[in-house]
Parts: C-alpha cells; structure tokens; sequence
C-alpha cells in the first residue's frame, strides 16, 4: 500500500496508555500549575517513574528505543494538559539529552544521561543569548581549549528548566569570527564546591507554560575536561544542531495542535451549554464557522505533522516540510486560541476560566526552533527560488 | 496463586451514546477498559507481589483486546480472547458461560478470580456472579477491603452494604467484583506499555471450549432488548431570578406548590 | 394464569425495606391485569414483624424463618430459595436493586437458568404475563426495554423510589412457612462482622430527598450546613466524587459514574458544576435543584430549578425557611 493514514492498533493503544497517564497525573493539576508557576518536583517525579523521560534513548541506558511516530503520539498526547510541564518533559527527552547520548563517551552516559532518564538530573540545552536566537552566528559565549579541556565564558538566556538544571549541553564558539563554522556543543554541569560549572543567573517569569521554570545560565571562566566537548570535529556544532531541528519542530508542532484541540473542545462544551438569547451559543453560525474553520486547519495540520514524523522515521529529508508542519500547526493553534477568547466571551478574560491560560501558553510555541518571522523570510526565499 | 482478571473494553464515560434505532445505538469510538476491572486488575497484581503466583487477564471480545492489553501493560502475566463469531448477540450469562467454561477447562486450578462491580455500557454486574455461580465457587460482589491468608486458603472481604459495611470471611478459590475504594489502580511504566503493544494475545474460540454455537449468541439469550430509547427529557431549567433571601422562599414554594414534593 | 408473582420482600434486622413495598404495591397492580396471585418472599430470623408488616400487601408470604439466615449471604439465600422457586415456578419474581438485591439476583437467575434485568427503573406487564423491563445503560444516557425468553420467573430488580407504596392495600396474605434447607457444612462463606455507616440517614440511593455538595463548600468541616438542611428534610447527604477525592467524605456518599446512581424524588445539588461523571448519577431523579455562584454551572442544564447564588448563603436560609414551612 503506498498510501496508509491508519494508526495501527498497537499506536493507538500506546496513545491510550499516555492519555489515561496524562489525565490521571497532569489534568487534575493543570489550574495550580500555572497559577504557582514553580517546577512540580512530585509531579516530575511519578512522571519520571513512569518512564517516558527514556523515550527515544538507548535501552541499554534505561531508554525504550521508541520510532519517531510513537515520540510524536506522546508529545501530542503530552501538551493536552500543561504546556509548561510538556516543555520541561521535551526538553529532557529531546533537545537537553540528544547531544549526550550521540557524543558523550561511556563514562558520561553513566554520568549524565542514565539519571536523566530516571529524571534524577534535569538538563536542558543553551542556545540563546541577549544578541542571538534565531540568529546562531551571533553567539558570543566562548570556548578556550586550554590544558586537558575547556574553559567556557559566557551567559546563556531564555534557558528552559535552566533554574534547575543539572547539566547543560551548551552552544558556544571558539572565536566569534568564525560565525556559523566557530559554534561547537560543550557538556557543562552545573557548579559546586568540587567541580567548575554553570550558575544560575537571573530568572524569567513568563507569560505562559509558567511551570516550566526560565532563566539565565552564567559561566565565569568555567572549566570542563575534554570529554566534555560534545562532537566528533570542531566547527559542525550548527551542522550537529540540524540533526534534532526536524524533531523539535514536528515536537512543537504536536504542542501546538494538542493545546489547540484541548482548547476547542472546551470551547465546545461551553457553546453548548452557555444559553444566549434562548439558545446555546453553538446554534449560532458566527460561532460555528469558528469550529468549521478550526476544523479543517486541525486536521491538516495533524496529517502534515504525522507526514513528516513518519518522514523522519524513514529517513526521508524533510527539513523544509518540518518547518512548513511546525509553521502551520502553531499558526493553527494562534487562531484557534483566539477564537475561543471570543467564544467565551468576557468571561474568558477571567483567570476562573480556562481559555486565557491556553492563550498564554500557545505565545510560547511561535518561539521555539526559530521566530516565524524568521522561518517564513527563509522559506519564502527557498519558494522563489532565489 | 493463580489469579484470573476479567476484564472488558467499554465506551469512555464521556464519549456520546444515542438511540440510532428501535434496534440500534450509535457509540462515539471512544473506548477505555471498565474503571472497575482496572481496580480488579490491581487487585490481582497486589496479591501476586505479596504471595507469587501468575495474574491472567480474560475477555470475552470479538473486536476490542486492549483490555487486555491493559492488563499485561499493568503487569499481567498472560492475556486470553474468548472469540468466535457464534458470541455475537450473547447476553452476560452465555459470556459466563464461555469464562466459566475455560477456567474448568484449565489444568491448573485458580485460587482466586476477580471481576469489576460492574461493565460501564450495560451496567448491569451479572457476568461475574453468573461465573461464580457455574464454577460453584463462593463470590462477594463490590468488595472495598481485601486480605488473603494464602496458606490456611481462607479471605476476610469488606463489602459495600446500604447504609454500612459489611465484613465477610469465605474459603478460596472464590470470586470477587471489585469497587473503588478497594485499591488506586498503577499507571503502567512505558517499559510495559510497549511490551503489551507487542503482546501476543491468545485466541479461545467455542471449539477450543467444547461449547456448541447454540449455547451462546443471540438465540441463547434469556434477555433481549426490544426497544431503545433515548433518556426522558427535562424540561428547560427555571432559574429563580429574584435576590436573596426572596430566592430561597419562592424555592420552597415551587416545590411546594409545583412540584408537589415537600 | 395461575403463576404467581412474586417479589423478594428484602428485610434487614427484622424491618421490611421500603422499596420491598413499593414492588409489591406494583405487583398487586400488574396482577389486576394479569389475574395472579401476588406472593411476598420472606427470609431470616424473627420475622413476626415483618410478616405482620407485609401481610396487607400479598396473597401469600412464602415464609423461612431460620436461625441460618439471621445474615445475609448470597450462598445462604440462595440453597434456600431456589428449590421452592423451582416447585411453584412463579411467573415473575421482583427485587430491590440494593446491595443484597444486586448480589443475590444475578447469581440466583443463573442458577435457574432465567432471565434477568439488573436495575430497572420501569416495569410494565402484558395480559399474558410477559413483562417489560425499562433500564438504563451506559450510565443512563440512553434506556432500553427488555423482555424475557419462555424462562421463569422473569427476574429484575428494581431501583428505589420506581414505584409509589400504596398505603390503602388490605389484603391478608395467607403465611406459608417452608422449612430451611441449610446445611451448615456447605456454607462456604460466612459474615463475620457488620460496620454500620455514621449516624441513622438511609443510604443515598433509598433515600427520597437527597442534598448534596461539591467542591464549592471548600472544607470538609462546612458540610455540617448540609446535614443540618438533610435533618429538616429528612433526606441523606450526598457528595461528588472531588470532595471524595480530597477524603472530606466517605465513598459510600459519592453520586456519579464511578460512585452510585440514585433515583431520589428531589436531588439538591450546592456549589456542583455538574461535570458529566455527576449527573450521569442523577439521571433519574425526578426533581433536580441547583444553586451555584456560577450562571454558567453546566448543572443547570440538569436541573428543574435553578438560583444563582452562594451556597453558604441560601443553606442556612433554606434550613430556616423548611423549618418554618414544615411545621405549618
């Protein structure tokens, strides 16, 4: 068959299993996770126990070796409840690990990601700085190769569970100059009393995904040994950085679309039960072209994501259609957010009411692997062909 | 011990049931497994970690195994489908019937067996007395409390009465329906959950049972449903607009007056 | 026809239950229609009270009076019952849909190889004596009229508050003792202890009024408001599964999917959003109020009566009021 949309069996049972997981462990929770806005260290921890921290690694080392299509079920099924709480998750399973397990030798996985799994160490990834984001080959913290290592300086920004974090795989260049060739990844843990590191810097209190603790890393003159440097070659840490960008789009795209759906089928339950002028407010068309519309844009969005997880899971390239799924999933999400601040009405501009949290959290997803302003100026310029 | 689950796949509480026909209903397909056989399921699993032995989970299902699946993803040792087209139409005593005959079918005796208080579609908590009731086996149906003395073969169960508790004492092997409150059923780890996406189920048709078609299904059946239909309908809520405490004695005078009731 | 029906005249320390009335209130109705006798199944020990009660509401009371049956089990009822069901092969044999009810019916209908409908909330017969059953099925969202194979009797049990009790019978029902049939050395269960619940209030599901509160009454402490308004109506207090959740009320007090279905005539439900897992519970109450601050609680999509309100406000004012009114 050329052609198969079906999820087998198996598939849906799995994401069954991280729904019922999803709805027993996170929903209850979903309202006081946002309003407190600190990591839940016992939510982290019965999640952990469960396993799904060792998704996509290494049996071997505690993982479950799942295929691309089974980590996008999870990650969709995952951001129903908190966006934060999705956030940190992905981080420790994808982006803040994914350089350990390919590069890191023996005794660093031992180290390093055998805990990660088991949620015992939380790691994060650093990319951002005040004068780069999008734009990597302006990143300025830099690393020194001096006697048996490294030496790192620099402030890293906007760094996911960075409060928190235990180790970190840090972008950095061995002289600015060099712009995109002078970028490597360095494992850098976090400083104590035995061991130079990273400290934390200045926190973020954001918008939305609240939970999910943001902030600042600082490394003053931070020694790291050799095996520390995460890479075969020195200058393809941009290239390395490819590798994942396919993954963490499709991932951000699943968020996207599960935030999306949560939010409308709240909304749809109070257009069917909020009476205005003697009838639900589901009765009538301006409001139900808010649902036709989200419909169609949904389920497009859901099928390109699926396309291109199952894509990368056949090592197919992709890169554009990763952005092209991720751009129109969270541009989805941008509409149907709003839409339910509308169908609400007034009553979503009240914390009592869930619509203005899913508005929060959604901003966030138009950010992460790269503005859209930034995205679309690049894909526009691969359609015209320039 | 060997301890047998049965277990079912129902429609989620929350996805939408509607009378389609005299003779039909329209289901969303929304499905997860029976609250109640997820508490007997970690009933079961309790009592192996405790005392050893092997935890089988068992459905009577033509389509749906992920009950089953469930089970092994909890913990499960072994998953068993009762299924043959000639089930079709069977009512809760002809799928008794099929459990109760494999369970005499096996070699090895079972020393306890566990249902829920009840399937969440027909609600009606008659397969797992029927069961008990064919092996001739004592049962207490919506048990909250459970201890087990495995060596003197003997368990003291609490059981859910109106207006109290009751507690009861009976030999094993017997049969139990589970109530919530009995135990907070495990979320299962990943590591399970993949090995039961993997999980060979095993098939049990009538044959394998010594059963004849005409035992089972539709032509068997003591009960059968003439007629849905769909829940009265109320009619529209009067909201009782005036201010405190004027609400609260137009209230009272409504049930009063209206409704008739105090 | 000269079938009998029957019904199980369910009693618990000596005392008829009501529903037990109610079904045979029903009983001597269908059997205007159908010309049968109406039989009343009494089991225990030391039931002079109870044969009194039941005699204005029967033909005949099939009568064991045994030390063996002083508690309930299924296995017990069960060796005595079924052979003097067996004999006088009755047309149609009713019961409670209470905790005895569900446990003794099921089993007891395998037994006999007959049909059973488990929790009804209507019943109807036809001139031949066949019988309709009406119950609810997932969770009450949709219903279903049942009827029998050739099999007798034609089991159901039947939930509380279906039928009215008719107080104005006066038959006078002829006592036919049977001997139990016991034997001691077969029982294999026993019941070895008996924990009743706080207070004397009937369970949620016999009670006629129940009241209850959600989340919305913020402690555990502040149901002491619903017990006070419960004492004035007589009625029970029931919870939604949060507060169960939270350990502020005990299991047996939860309405909804995962707790009990109760059928009260009037169900007052304070500071309850009216999450789908609650009102599948209350389905089948006949008059629903609802008081929540929240005008757009999805329980007043449930409800015959509805105030917008605090529930810590309109409780004590309501108790007041009932107080003033009832004594009228």
């Amino acid at each position: 068959m050329a052609l198969d949309f079906n999820f087998t069996e198996e598939q849906e049972f799995f994401r069954q299993m991280v729904r019922d997981a999803v709805n027993r462990l996170i929903m209850p929770k979903v309202k006081e996770l946002d309003e407190k806005e600190e990591f839940p260290w016992d939510l982290w921890k019965e999640f952990a126990a469960l396993g799904y921290l060792g998704l996509r690694h290494d049996e071997k080392y505690g993982g479950m070796g799942t295929d691309t299509i089974t980590q996008m079920i999870f990650y969709e099924e995952l951001a129903r409840g908190s966006c934060g709480f999705s956030m940190s998750a992905t981080m420790q399973i994808l982006m803040g690990t994914y350089f350990i397990a390919r590069f890191g030798n023996e005794n660093i996985k031992q180290k390093i990601l055998v805990p990660a799994i088991k949620g015992e160490k939380i790691g994060t990834i650093c990319f951002t700085e005040d004068q780069s984001g999008s734009d990597l080959a302006g990143t300025r913290t830099l690393a020194t190769k001096v006697d048996g290592g490294w030496k790192i300086n620099g402030r890293k920004q906007w760094i996911t569970n960075g409060p928190i974090a235990d180790f970190a795989t840090v972008m950095a260049t061995i002289d600015p100059k060099l712009g995109l060739k002078g970028l490597n990844f360095y494992l850098v843990e976090r400083k104590t009393e035995n061991r130079d590191g990273f400290v934390s810097g200045q926190r973020l209190h954001k918008l939305g995904s609240r939970c999910s603790v943001t902030g600042e890393l600082v490394m003053d003159n931070a020694f790291i040994p050799d095996e520390n440097f995460l890479g075969e070659e020195i200058g393809k840490g941009v290239q390395y950085a490819g590798e994942i960008l396919n993954e963490v789009r499709v991932m951000t795209g699943m968020n996207a679309l599960s935030i999306a759906k949560e939010a409308m089928e709240d909304a749809r339950q109070y257009a069917n039960n909020r009476i205005a002028f003697g009838n639900p407010i589901s009765r009538y068309q301006l409001i139900r072209e808010k649902f036709a519309k989200f419909w169609a844009w949904y389920e497009a969005s859901r099928t390109y994501l699926y396309k291109c997880a199952w894509m990368i899971q056949n090592n197919i390239p992709c890169i554009h259609d990763c952005m092209l799924a991720k751009y129109h999933s969270t541009e989805m999400c941008m509409y149907a957010v709003e839409e339910v601040m509308r169908i609400y009405g007034g009553n979503a501009f009240c914390s009592e009411y869930p619509p203005q949290r899913f508005w929060r959290d959604a901003k966030f997803l138009l950010y992460g692997g790269g503005t859209h302003e930034v995205l679309c100026d690049y894909l526009g310029r691969i359609y015209c062909k320039e | 011990m060997e301890i047998y689950v049965l277990v079912k796949q129902v429609p989620d509480p929350e996805a939408i049931v509607k009378v389609k026909s005299d003779s039909e209903l329209e289901i969303e397909n929304k499905y997860f497994t029976n609250f109640f056989d997820e508490i007997a399921i970690e009933a079961g699993l309790k009592l192996r970690e405790k005392f050893g032995g092997k935890v089988t989970v068992l459905t009577v299902d033509n389509k749906k195994v992920d009950a089953l699946r469930r089970g092994i993803a909890m913990g499960a040792d072994d998953a068993i489908q009762i299924t043959d087209p000639a089930l079709e139409g069977s009512d809760q005593f002809a799928i008794a019937k099929a459990l109760a005959t494999y369970l005499n079918l096996k070699d090895k005796p079972f020393d306890l067996i566990f249902a829920g208080r009840q399937a969440m579609d027909d609600d009606a908590g008659m397969v797992g007395p029927a069961v008990a009731e064919l092996l001739g086996i004592p049962y207490v149906n919506v048990i909250t409390g459970l201890e087990v003395d495995d060596p003197k073969k003997e368990v003291k169960v609490i059981r859910e009465v109106d207006g109290g508790k009751e507690i009861l004492s009976c030999s094993l092997p017997a049969l139990f329906t589970c109530q919530k409150g009995l135990n907070n059923p495990r979320i299962p780890q990943v590591m399970n959950v993949m090995k039961a996406m993997k999980a060979q189920i095993k098939k049990v048709d009538l044959a394998a049972l010594g059963l004849n078609a005409e035992e089972v299904g539709g032509k068997a059946a003591k009960i059968k449903v003439q007629k849905y239909l769909p829940p009265p309908k109320r009619p529209p809520v009067k909201m009782i607009k005036e201010d405190f405490p004027e609400n609260v004695k137009t209230l009272v005078k409504l049930l009063r007056e209206e409704a008739k009731i105090i | 026809m000269s079938n009998e029906i029957w019904v199980f005249a369910e009693q618990q320390e000596g005392k008829v239950r009501k529903v037990s009335f109610e079904l045979l209130s029903a009983a001597v109705d269908f059997s205007k229609k159908t010309n049968q006798a109406v039989g009343a199944v009494l089991l225990g020990n030391g039931l002079q009270q109870a044969v009194k009660s039941l005699t204005p509401y029967a033909d005949k009371i099939y009568l064991i009076d045994d030390p063996s049956l002083a508690s309930y089990t299924s296995d017990v009822y069960l060796i005595n019952m079924a052979p003097f069901i067996k004999e006088h092969q009755p047309s149609v044999l009713l019961g409670g849909a209470t905790s005895t009810g569900k446990d003794l019916f099921p089993r007891l209908a395998m037994h006999l190889q007959t049909g059973y409908a488990p929790d009804c909330t209507g019943l109807t017969i036809e001139e031949n004596g066949k019988l309709v059953a009406k119950r609810p099925l997932y969770g009450g969202k949709v219903f279903a009229e049942v009827v029998f194979s050739e099999a007798r009797p034609q089991m159901a049990t039947v939930r509380n508050n279906t039928f009215l009790v008719n107080e104005n019978l006066k038959k006078s029902a002829q006592v036919i003792s049977i001997p139990s049939h016991t034997d001691p050395a077969a029982l294999k269960k026993k019941v070895v202890g008996l924990e009743k619940g706080a207070g004397t209030k009937l369970d949620i599901t016999e009670a006629e009024i129940v009241v209850a509160a959600g989340r919305g009454i913020k402690a555990p402490e502040n149901f002491k408001i619903m017990e006070e308004l419960a004492d004035v109506l007589n009625a029970s207090v029931g919870t939604t599964r949060a507060t169960v959740d939270e350990g502020w009320r005990d299991l047996k007090d939860q309405i909804g999917k995962s707790g009990k279905n109760i059928s009260a005539k009037l169900y007052m439900a304070f500071g309850i959003s009216g999450a789908i897992h609650h009102v599948l519970g209350i389905g089948t109450c006949k008059t629903v109020v609802a008081v929540d601050t929240d005008p757009n609680a999805l329980i007043f999509n449930y409800a015959d009566y509805g105030i917008v309100g605090d529930l810590f406000q309109i409780v004590p004012a309501l108790t007041e009021e009932l107080k003033k009114v009832l004594k009228e």
